[in-house]
């Protein structure tokens, strides 16, 4: 036995103060937890849609390449189809996104035979070069936006939206 | 663009260059041997004309489909509508149809009567290269009648 006894109201003292130390602790976690969520929060802008379209068989040429994605509005899920200009110029692969920078209509490769090597646009005749530069003196503003592009097991995903890097 | 109110604002203020309408004409059949073909033309007509909207998003109005009856006078929906699109002053008008009573009505210029394709039973990859090959049937008419001179 040792010579310390613990009295009767510093057993109930301790007690105590480890109870309530335990409550406290259950209430404080979790919002300790909720404080640092958004450090712990994993970076979801890397979302990347994987395409079928083959790195190894991009070329200098523009190509179409379309790939679909879910977009949720509010309880409503659907799935999203949409499409990118892809190249390759030296080992860099380059995707741009069709959307017309002036009214957003989807602008094409070639598609008009007295420029066929530029984007144009059939709306209003818009026209950009292959780095998606707009053609000064047609009705677009700017330069076409470019996607973040990645490879995958030899096939090519993309990812957001992000504007042009390449002027 | 589509009928919306987000839309508007940018058609008022761009209005010199949306100067295209496109109405979607829809015949509603309500009778049992007649609705699942009647719902799927509708579902392929307004597949199409979203597709159209991608396309010439900046250039063209989609408006919300006509419905009418099957014993609708459809001469009387072509007048009222074609002059309230006129009063609008827009350059171009497209009508898109899957029914084939509009081929007889020769008050409405540039209908574009198209066979409805059943697209409810496709996996949607092959749905979309359907819908893909008939948008690019009509795309040049579309650029043609911008191009004519005037």
């Amino acid at each position: 036995m040792s010579n310390n006894r613990v009295s009767r109201r510093q057993f109930l003292g301790y007690t105590l103060t480890g109870v309530g130390g335990f409550m406290a602790a259950g209430m404080l976690m979790p919002m300790i937890r909720f404080a640092v969520d958004p450090i712990l929060q994993e970076n979801t802008a890397g979302d990347f849609v994987l395409t079928d379209q083959a790195v190894a068989d991009l070329s200098e040429e523009p190509v179409r390449v379309d790939f679909a994605y879910e977009q949720v509005d509010a309880w409503y899920t659907s799935e999203v189809t949409s499409s990118a200009w892809v190249y390759k110029e030296g080992d860099k692969i380059i995707a741009l996104s069709p959307v017309c920078k002036h009214l957003g209509c989807t602008v094409n490769w070639a598609a008009d035979p007295e420029h066929p090597s530029q984007f144009f646009c059939p709306c209003h005749a818009g026209r950009y070069e292959k780095n998606g530069q707009n053609v000064p003196g047609t009705p677009p503003l700017g330069p076409l936006d470019e996607f973040t592009v990645e490879e995958r097991d030899g096939f090519l995903a993309i990812g957001a939206v992000k504007a042009n890097s390449l002027i | 663009m589509y009928f919306i109110g987000k839309d508007m604002d940018q058609f008022i203020q761009q209005k010199e260059y949306v100067d295209t309408a496109i109405v979607p004409l829809l015949e509603v059949d309500l009778s049992t041997e007649g609705v699942k073909r009647s719902a799927s033309a509708s579902e392929y007509l307004q597949s199409l004309t979203a597709l159209l909207e991608k396309q010439f998003k900046g250039r063209i109005l989609l408006l919300p489909p006509i419905s009418y009856a099957k014993k609708a006078d459809r001469e009387r929906i072509a007048e009222e509508m074609n002059q309230e699109l006129q009063e609008a002053e827009f350059k171009h008008v497209f009508y898109l149809t899957t029914d084939a009573a509009w081929r007889t009505i020769d008050s409405l210029e540039n209908v574009l009567w198209l066979p409805a394709i059943p697209i409810e039973n496709m996996d949607q990859r092959f749905r979309n290269s359907v819908m893909e090959d008939q948008l690019r049937q009509v795309l040049p008419l579309f650029t043609k009648e911008w191009t004519k001179p005037s």
